[in-house]
Order: C-alpha cells, then structure tokens, then sequence
C-alpha cells in the first residue's frame, strides 16, 4: 500500500511537471524560450517527450506491477465475499488493463494521413488501402462559423484481387469503420491548380494543397511551394527553390504570371481540401473495457459494500 | 430569452451573496433559525439558477456547457446543489458558511466570463458533450464539498473552543467519514468524465488519450483522489493528513478548470 501510495504521488508530480513543459520541441526551441541550460536538462531527462520517457514507462510498469501484485494476494481474501467486497479488486484490475491497452496500443498502432481533393486517389502507405475522396463539403451555420466537415470516400481493399471497395462519410466525431482501419475527418486547408508552361506551351497541370511542393517536369531542381491561399485578396503565397535554394516569395494574384526564365506559372481555381486520419489501434477495446471496470469496481466498492461502522447519519 | 437568463443570473448571485452573509450572522450570533433562513435562500438561489441555465439552453438551442462562462455558473450549480445535499442529509448547517464563499467564488469567477452565445465548433457537436460535461459539474461539486470538509477539519481544533460550533459540527471520525462519501462521489463522476471524454476524444480527434493539459490535469486530480482514498485505508493517515490532501485535491480540480486554460494551451482553448 505505501508503494502504491508513493507511485501515485510520483506520477501526479511528472504528470503535472509534464503539462507545464510544451512537449515535443526541439533543442533550440526550449534554448530560446528557457536558457541553453534548461534546454539541455530538458532533453538530457526527456523532459520533452515526458509520457514517453523511460522513466515515465518505468514508473507506470511499477505501477502495474504493484497493482498485479495487490490484487493477485487479495483474491484469496475475497472468495466466497459479497460482491461489494470486490470493488477494490475490480477497479484496480481496471486500471492494469487501461494501463496496459494504453501501453500496447502506443506501441503497436498504426497511423497514417490522407489529404487531397475531390477526384484524388491515394494509396495508403503499407495498409493495403486506396482511398479515393468522392465529395468534400463545408457547411456553416448562420453566424458563418463551420458546423461540419464532410468528406465522402470510397475505400479500395488491395490485399484482395477482386479489387474490393467500400464507400462511407467521415465527418467530425463520425469516423468511418473500413478494412479494420478507422478513418476520422481530421482537418481541412486550401489547395490551388498551378499551371506551368514553358515557351508559351503547357508543361504540366495539378492541384497542390498548401505546403506542397510542385517540382517542375523537365527541371526537378526548380521547385514551386505553395505556402497559402488568402481569399481576403485572393492571393497566393509561394515561394520558388533552385536546388535546394530559395530564389523568391511573393504573393501572386490570379490575373499576374510569375515568369522563371522559360517558365511562366499561374495559379487558379481556389479550393478547399480534406486531410483524413487513418488509424488502427487494437488494444483500443481493452483500455475501454479497463475503464469500464474501473467505473465498476468504484460503484461496488462506494455503494455496494456495507457501510462502515460509524454511520455519518446517526 | 437571453435577457431572462441575464437578469435571473444577477438574481442568482445577490441570493448567494444574501445566503452566505445569514450563514455568517448564524455562526455570529449563534441563532439557529438563521441557518434555516441561510439554507432556504440558498435553495431559492438554487432553484432559480436551474432555471437561468434551462433558459440559457433553449435560448441558444443547445446544452449550455461549452464554454467558459457556461461551465463555470455549471461548476457554481453543480457545487450549490451537493452542499444543499450533504447540509440537509447531515444537518450539518456550519458547512454553509464554509461552502456558500466558494460558490460565491465561482459564480463571481462565472460573472467575469463573457456570456456570448456562440455557435458549437465541429468538434463540439457530439451526443457525449452533455454526459461529459454534466459528470464533470457533479464530481467537481462533490470534491468542492470535499474541500470544505476538509477546511472544517483543519479548523475543528480551534473552533472547539466555541461551544455552539463544537455543538454544531459534528466529530472528528464522522467529518472525515463525511469527506469520505463526497470524494468517492467525486471521483465516482470523474471516472465517468475522463472516460466518456476519452471515448469522445477517440471519435473527434482520432485518439482517446493525448496528454492534452486538460486531460493531464483531470488524470492528476483523479490521482490525488485516488491517493486520498488510499491514504483513508491506512489506519494513521485518517483524519488530518486525509483533510490536508481533500484540500489539495480541490486546488487541483481549480488549476483544472482554471490553471490549465489560462496558463497552458491546448485542445481543450474552449472549455
């Protein structure tokens, strides 16, 4: 008990000591926002990926130990008791299970991001699955605020040859269950069609979402990044790179050409695109089911155990 | 309707305000009926502020929980209707002196909100927004009763010297066992808010668990409570040490509501 009682307290203290340090940040980063000093103490004790840390694994596997161990001596105690007696046993047997479904989920998932236009196909790296994004939509409430994301999807099974597919909606707290993958609608940005051409011919044309680079058909070092789109102005931020070099940024509105020696390019037809989370957890269902035991145990051990002998109401 | 709601809102704050300051005469000049007079307009604060938040609700055509202001005269609700609980279940009179400041506190906190009805994010637009926002306002209730049992606790020794508050609280042993049935309330609920929003993170976000803040605070408070519990099994830890840890609890259910959204950003920017 007083093991239990020191991880906990211990846990609470590097729980909290990790949400008062933004986690996921360079050593640069936490030099120019603390001192060089605490920046390097910081990574040197993983204090910036704290939930992740050896230590943080290590004291969470102390912690299922203590719980295995508490419950596998107190079983013997409790055969043959009412079942209130079993609170305890079964909210600690809860939190090993969260505990472990968390553990293995983290370590076993598997995570991927889709994004692109109606009209696009995209293969899912290594998941044996094509998605194709069928619609987009954004609608709004009164106010012009967004009420929903919507995205429809046709998804392809290629680990059959039958090329099976299956069509869903994803919107926002509406996932969609495909091929034992979940798809969530996860956000949105603006995406343009860039059209470039040299000598006055057309070279290429394509849709590239903000943040895409576009390298140039017939001169890969040269390379168009479209950074935004600013309906305000209808205006789009790129910037121009030459073998790894920047050459320019400038903001370029649909009636100017942005001219690169031979090349002329022009930007059109703003849109909005969709980006999708793919995901498979599958110890999801566990900690589920260790939450739910835990929410259970607590319920018998509060109000289905007879009360202790000083009753609060007499 | 958002008028009605405005006006019942100031009403409900001057009836706090009114039911705390009789809480205080009572303990002055130690006259029963005045804590019966206390205690009937608490409730009658109660009552109308059910009524203010019900106007809310169908005044912006959605369950008013989302956002600062909304969760805080909730959280103030929530903590007014477990102290009118425990006071009349144990007839324990005393503890509205103690309690009515801290939901004066927060309905005060609640008053300084901007009380702007806003459309609900995407995010936001869920069937589990009502369950997980509704355990929250009933655990931190259950923990702010927690709290000032444990503050009555602390302060038993020197108002023993008061023969009509050593009349009128009631003793050690029972205190504590009292504080005992509001923490287990509390953490009962806060199970129930971490994981339904943990199963609502899940379908909005993609994943059930992200070290948000707000989720690590919730964790934090649920482990303070956890270790308070614990603390109670212990024979030598009944009593002081288990009041001093109520009162911890309850400034980590505060930094939670409050800490976290003005001190740390995270996903959780609107609540």
């Amino acid at each position: 008990m007083r093991f239990a009682i020191i991880l906990l307290v211990i846990l609470a203290v590097v729980c909290s000591l990790g949400s008062f340090i933004t986690q996921g940040q360079t050593y640069s980063w936490y030099a120019s926002r603390y001192s060089e000093r605490t920046a390097a103490l910081i990574i040197a004790l993983h204090l910036d990926d704290a939930f992740h840390s050896w230590w943080f694994i290590l004291i969470s596997s102390f912690l299922c130990l203590n719980l295995f161990a508490c419950n596998l001596f107190r079983i013997r105690t409790l055969v043959k008791r009412p079942i209130g007696y079993w609170g305890a046993w079964i909210c600690h047997l809860g939190v090993l299970l969260l505990i472990l479904g968390y553990g293995l989920g983290q370590m076993t998932y598997k995570e991927y991001t889709v994004y692109g236009v109606p009209g696009d196909m995209m293969a899912v790296a290594d998941a044996s699955l094509a998605i194709s994004i069928d619609d987009f939509r954004i609608t709004y409430n009164d106010d012009g605020s967004v009420e929903q994301y919507t995205t429809d999807i046709t998804a392809y099974n290629l680990s059959v040859s039958d090329g099976r597919s299956r069509s869903a909606s994803v919107s926002v707290n509406n996932p969609a269950d495909i091929y034992g993958f979940r798809v969530y609608q996860n956000s949105t940005g603006w995406a343009a069609r860039v059209r470039i051409q040299k000598d006055g011919e057309d070279l290429q044309e394509k849709v590239v979402c903000a943040g895409d680079i576009l390298p140039v058909s017939d001169k890969p070092d040269l390379v168009i990044l479209f950074n935004a789109y600013y309906p305000d102005v209808n205006g789009y931020l790129y910037s121009v790179y030459y073998q790894g070099n920047i050459l320019g940024m400038n903001i370029l509105l649909p009636k100017d050409v942005l001219t690169i020696d031979e090349y002329t390019v022009t930007f059109s037809e703003p849109q909005t695109y969709t980006l999708l989370q793919i995901k498979r957890d599958s110890f999801t269902p566990l900690a589920f089911a260790g939450g739910l035991l835990v929410l259970t145990g607590l319920f018998l051990a509060f109000y289905m155990k007879p009360k202790e002998k000083n009753n609060a109401s007499d | 309707m958002l008028q009605t709601e405005n006006t019942l809102f100031t009403i409900v704050m001057i009836l706090y305000f009114v039911s705390m300051v009789f809480y205080f005469v009572y303990i002055a000049v130690k006259k029963e009926t005045l804590s019966k007079i206390a205690f009937f307009i608490q409730l009658c604060g109660f009552v109308l502020h059910t009524a203010a938040i019900v106007i809310r609700g169908i005044g912006a055509g959605r369950l008013p929980l989302t956002n600062q202001y909304e969760f805080a005269t909730s959280f103030a609700w929530g903590l007014s209707l477990l102290s009118l609980v425990f006071i009349f279940r144990y007839k324990f009179y005393v503890m509205g002196a103690f309690g009515s400041p801290v939901i004066f506190l927060i309905i005060g906190y609640a008053a300084m909100q901007s009380r702007e009805v806003r459309q609900l994010m995407p995010a936001l637009r869920s069937g589990w927004l009502g369950f997980h926002v509704s355990t929250a306002i009933i655990a931190y209730g259950a923990f702010g009763v927690c709290f000032v049992l444990g503050v009555i606790f602390l302060m038993r020794e020197k108002m023993k010297k008061d023969g009509f508050l050593d009349q009128h609280i009631p003793d050690s042993k029972k205190l504590d066992l009292i504080a005992y049935r509001s923490a287990a309330l509390g953490i009962l609920f806060l199970t129930f808010t971490i994981i339904s929003g943990a199963i609502w993170a899940e379908r909005a976000w993609g994943s059930y668990w992200s070290w948000d803040p707000k989720e690590t605070w919730s964790l934090v408070t649920w482990i303070i409570y956890a270790t308070y519990l614990h603390l109670r099994v212990r024979r030598n830890w009944h009593g002081k040490s288990a009041a001093i840890f109520a009162v911890i609890g309850f400034v980590c259910v505060l930094f939670t509501y409050v800490g976290v959204n003005t001190f740390i950003p995270g996903i959780h920017s609107y609540a």
